[in-house]
């Protein structure tokens, strides 16, 4: 690991948000194992913005749930902020997520006894603070759903729930976002709300982005493109994504 | 998926796929518990009940027991025995024994080679006190310990009965069928019925009780009811097992009501957790159901497939609920063996069937309604956005129904519609009062939650995050408090009822309770009794004044008209009454309606004002204001009713249907009765003083009675123990089974706070905060129903006298914080430990 982040610290004298050599995964699913994610390099430096696209089944919500450490890994090393994820426990890696990582799942995984508010309220209320209220509501005003705060996931359609789920992953102002298919069921513009958004926090608060997703629209927005194909991760020109 | 038999198919794979979800193991789990639960007490109860009985039965010596002055006749005989009844014959009269110069009066059994129907004689038969299930042989005698005294035998001597010499073969220590008859003021002699003609004692007009004793199966006992009744009527005395018990009747009554009373809570816990159960299974049910009804099923098709996939659920549960139930009821013997010394009858089927039909009516109350009303208002496009839910119109359907079901239940389980009917309702205005504390008691929480937790460290946000996030579950955490606070409640009550049952029986019989009762105390005598009694008993009643009256007019009319038809052949009209006066009332009477006597005035304007029994009055069908007339010697007296009194029957002192006020009764013939109490050691010399001195006052010595009350006091204590084992093991079971059941979401809640960048002990603190003041509050909640439930139960049901519990208001909030705290923490032990990518079921099943 040491020498991954030598060759970096040379570069660029920066600590990189995320990194990881020779990454695999696998499950053993009855007496088949499958191997999902195979021998795989990847380092994204602070303020990055990085897609991942991939045909369905590739492993991508893999790899972004074993970066943020919601997984582990089979084999390989994996430092997050610097800090090397494999070495630590549950505890330790849920602490090092805390207020600095933001994750959108693929299914949202928004609570169903929640409203559209507290769901967004829930990562804040691990943190000091008192004007919780207030900031969730900014947040879901931003993917406008300002006039849905009361509202239950079961009672918001696939879409607006995917944006409280993103106005979730960003309430506390994270050092790095994860979002599996942030605008996988929006419409055009809608998207390009969501989109707009994650690229402001982007700008303005250096937020890093790593992204999986379908959308070309989505995809050419960030710095770089990588397509994950056969448990590895090639990088793509812009030019080189399409519809 | 058309024809029947398809349906069947594919209810029967819905079936298998169902038990692989853990909602549907969860409602499997309630409903074999249910089934176990209601089939275990259920059996429990109904063999504890008989085997209750049975004891009555013993202390009257037969289920049955029939009494007149002439032998019965073959043909009753032969009825009887048909009906699957044993039979025993005996005969009691009172008979000059001699041994030599000696004579004495002796009270005379002669029983025949079935005696004793029920128990086992004590008794010395020259090594020692054992115990025989028969009485003595042929030839032979066993006669009372006073007897052999005061005649001067020893065993192996004889004694002459009558024209016939019978050896003395054993002395009598205790009889199980001892009754309080006044023959047992002789002291007792018992022989064989093949000898009784040899001693010519049976002659015309000498005083002669032929009893026939009947034991059997109640459904035997029941099935002769009618020949009972025509018995009665042709003058035969007729007593039935459950009747004339009054030393034994409340404690029993009380005892069997709290036996069913706990059976019901038994049932109402298995409907709880059915209930919580049903909710998860009914909510994907609702998908399910959406989906098949967008790839286009028909309506009927998706009820008949629900209903289906419910029946194999309830048949499974119910086969392997009512196996385990079975399984427990002999691991319960082998306890009973140990615990409880009474022999108990072999097991009914009923409880077992009962038990099925609770967890069927159950589910079906339960879940039934959801399940039919889904497909019916579930649309593809509604289904699809999960809008479905709530469902006014089936919530309401599901009250409803399940209101019913448990109202047939607890019908079923009291016998007592009026009372099932009352408890249904308050139990559904308590449901109502509690929803609506429940969701105040949440909102306060919330609110306290975000204004007082803000800043701090660590803990206080834990507090924070446990209380919000319980107040913001809102309709689980409503239902979970609910169930909660009823189990508690259940289990309190349960608890309390047995506490105050058993201090209300040791206070029932204490140690000094009267053991003696001197009756036939001459006017003249009754100073210098009483001054003796004084000085050597340490508790004694009233002298009371006893005058022989029999009714004979009610409002002016002939009694026996005037009763109710039911109760023309009551003893009250076929016998002599006591009557006594008095200016207060008596100790352990309670006045229940109407005004005690306060002056001589009323006596004096000419109307006699008099004081009856309550349950008298209802057998005669009296109340306030009505006259009876009673015929005293040659002469009759009116009395118009201007008070209504309960009596403690169980007190062992003496006890009156009717009270006169001083100077009416004065003129009559009377003699004084009184009960007192002596200590074992002083028996023989101060009765001998007693005797000595007031030859014709009759002593009865009840110490055997009291015994066989004390001993079965005992055991029933034990029983009720073993009940509340039972019923609170069961509540652990609903919390437990509860608390699985909404482990799914606990699982997606922790798993997301983990991806947010909590720690284990953070977790650990909100989940703990969590189940503490689901405890408390459910515990808060459930004071208040336990309280106001007893209160109901006590005043309503079991005539205990109501009383406050302030300590329940502590101990169930706290501990019911510490229960639910520690299921919880257990549960979700392993929760906690999971990587957020299993808990959230990112991958697989989702
Ligand atoms: N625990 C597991 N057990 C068995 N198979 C698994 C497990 N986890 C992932 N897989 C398999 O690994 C593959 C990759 O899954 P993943 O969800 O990462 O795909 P994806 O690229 O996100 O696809 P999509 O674009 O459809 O979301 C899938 O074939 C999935 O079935
Ligand atoms: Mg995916």
């Amino acid at each position: 690991m040491s020498d991954i982040r030598d060759t970096y610290a040379a570069s660029a004298a920066t600590i990189p948000t995320l990194e990881a050599r020779g990454l695999g995964k696998q499950v053993t699913s009855g007496e088949r194992q499958l191997t999902i994610l195979d021998d795989l390099d990847l380092c994204v430096m602070p303020g990055e913005s990085v897609a991942i696209l991939g045909s369905s089944g590739a492993g991508k919500s893999t790899l972004l749930a074993l970066l943020a450490g919601l997984d582990t890994p089979s084999h390989g090393e994996l430092a997050l902020f610097g800090t090397a994820l494999p070495a630590l426990d549950e505890d330790g890696r849920a602490a090092l997520r805390a207020g600095r990582v933001g994750f959108v799942f693929q299914n949202f995984q928004l609570l169903p006894t929640l409203t559209a508010l507290e769901n967004v309220m829930l990562p804040l209320e691990l943190t000091p603070g008192r004007d919780h209220q207030q900031r969730a509501r900014d947040w879901l005003g931003r993917v406008g759903l300002g006039e849905r705060l009361d509202h239950l996931p079961k009672q918001l359609s696939g879409g607006e729930q995917q944006r409280v789920a993103v106005a979730r992953a960003f309430v506390t102002r994270p050092e790095l976002v994860f979002a599996d298919e942030p605008t996988g069921n929006l419409d055009r513009d809608t998207g390009s709300a969501i989109i707009e958004s994650l690229f402001a926090l982007n700008r303005e608060a250096g937020t890093t982005l790593v992204l999986v997703t379908h959308d070309p629209h989505l995809a050419r927005r960030c710095q770089r493109c990588l397509r994950l194909d056969g448990g590895r991760l090639v990088a793509l020109e812009p030019d080189e994504v399409q519809a | 998926m058309s024809t029947g038999s398809s349906l069947l198919a594919l209810s029967l794979k819905g079936l298998r796929r169902d038990l692989r979800a853990g909602d549907v193991r969860a409602l499997f789990v309630a409903l074999v518990l249910a089934v176990a639960a209601t089939t275990m007490i259920g059996f429990f109860l109904d063999r504890l009940d008989r085997g209750l009985t049975r004891q009555a039965g013993q202390l009257m010596g037969g289920d049955i027991k029939l009494e007149q002055s002439d032998p019965f006749g073959d043909d009753l005989r032969d009825t009887l025995r048909n009906a699957g009844l044993t039979l025993s014959d005996q005969v009691d009269t009172v008979s000059m024994v001699s041994r030599g110069d000696a004579f004495q009066l002796a009270s005379l059994k002669v029983v025949d080679g079935a005696y004793p129907l029920y128990g086992k004689l004590r008794v010395d038969l020259g090594e020692g006190i054992i115990e025989r299930a028969a009485g003595p042989a042929p030839g032979s005698v066993w006669i009372a310990p006073r007897l052999a005294q005061l005649l001067d035998v020893a065993i192996g001597e004889s004694v002459q009965v009558g024209q016939r010499e019978l050896t003395v073969s054993g002395l009598i220590d205790r009889e199980p069928d001892q009754s309080a008859g006044f023959a047992s003021l002789s002291p007792r002699l018992m022989m064989r019925l093949t000898d009784l003609e040899a001693t010519g004692l049976v002659r015309p007009g000498s005083r002669i009780e032929y009893e026939l004793l009947a034991k059997g199966t109640p459904a035997a006992v029941a099935s002769v009811g009618e020949l009972l009744t025509r018995l009665r009527q042709q003058g035969v005395e007729v007593e039935d097992v459950r009747d004339d018990q009054p030393q034994l009747g409340s404690a029993l009554t009380r005892a069997q009501k709290y036996l069913s009373l706990s059976g019901l809570a038994a049932v109402l816990l298995a409907g709880v957790a059915v209930a919580m159960a049903t909710r998860r299974y009914v909510d994907r049910h609702l998908d399910t159901a959406a989906l098949l009804r967008c790839f286009g099923a028909s309506q009927r098709q998706l009820a008949q497939l629900f209903a289906w996939q419910l029946a194999w659920l309830a048949l499974a549960a119910s086969v392997v609920g009512a196996l385990l139930g079975l399984v427990g009821q002999a691991a319960l013997l082998a306890l009973l063996a140990r615990f409880l010394p009474l022999t108990l009858p072999a097991p009914g089927m009923l409880p077992l069937l009962l038990g099925v039909l609770t967890a069927l009516a159950v589910l079906v109350g339960f879940a039934g309604p959801n399940a039919a009303a889904a497909p019916a208002a579930c649309q593809c496009a509604q289904v699809l956005r999960r809008e479905l839910d709530p469902l006014p119109a089936s919530a309401w359907l599901v009250v409803t129904v399940a209101g019913l079901v448990f109202g047939a239940l607890l019908w079923l389980y009291s016998g007592d519609l009026g009372l099932a009917a009352a408890l249904l309702v308050g139990g559904l205005i308590a449901l109502v009062v509690l929803w609506g504390l429940g969701w105040l008691l949440l909102a306060l929480v919330l609110r306290l939650a975000t204004r007082f937790g803000a800043r701090g460290g660590e803990a206080s946000r834990a507090l924070r995050l446990g209380a919000s996030q319980l107040a913001r579950r809102r309709q689980a955490s409503l239902g979970q408090l609910l169930a909660f606070a009823v189990t508690f409640a259940a289990m309190a009550i349960i608890t309390l009822v047995r506490g105050d049952l058993l201090s209300a029986w040791q206070t029932q019989l204490p140690a000094d309770t009267p053991n003696y009762f001197a009756i036939n105390i001459q006017p003249g005598e009754r100073e210098g009794f009483s001054d003796i009694l004084d000085q050597v008993a340490d508790t004694r009643s009233a002298l009371y004044p006893m005058v022989r009256g029999r009714l004979t007019a009610i409002d002016d009319r002939p009694a026996r008209e005037a009763v109710p038809e039911a109760h023309r052949n009551d003893n009250a009209l076929k016998r002599e009454l006591n009557l006594t006066w008095r200016k207060t009332l008596p100790e352990s009477n309670r006045l229940v309606a109407g005004r005690w006597f306060d002056t001589d005035t009323q006596v004096a304007a000419g109307s006699v004002p008099i004081s009856v029994e309550r349950g008298l009055a209802e057998r005669l069908g009296v109340g306030l204001g009505d006259s009876l007339t009673f015929t005293i010697g040659s002469d009759s007296v009116t009395g118009e009713i201007t008070s209504l009194r309960d009596l403690d029957w169980d007190s062992f002192r003496p006890n009156f249907f009717v009270i006169f006020p001083p100077g009416v009764l004065e003129r009559y013939g009377h003699s004084y009765i009184t009960a007192f109490h002596l200590d074992a050691g002083a028996h023989g010399d101060v009765l001998g003083r007693l005797v000595a001195a007031y030859p014709g006052v009759s002593l009865l010595n009840v110490d055997a009675i009291l015994a066989r009350v004390r001993e079965l006091l005992a055991q029933v204590t034990r029983a009720v123990e073993l009940v509340l084992g039972f019923v609170l093991l069961a509540g652990v079971s609903v919390l437990y089974a509860a608390l699985t059941a909404s482990q799914t979401l606990r699982a997606h809640e922790s798993g997301l706070l983990r991806v947010f960048g909590a720690g284990q002990r953070l977790l650990s603190r909100v989940q703990g905060v969590e189940f503490a003041l689901l405890g408390f509050t459910s515990g808060l909640m459930a004071a208040l129903l336990a309280e106001g439930a007893a209160l109901g139960i006590y005043a309503g049901w079991l005539d205990l006298a109501p009383r406050l519990h302030l300590w329940l208001w502590l101990v169930l909030p706290f501990g019911g914080a510490l229960l639910i705290g520690v299921i919880g923490h257990l549960l979700s032990r392993g929760l906690r430990r999971q990587a957020p990518v299993q808990s959230l079921g990112l991958l697989g099943e989702g």
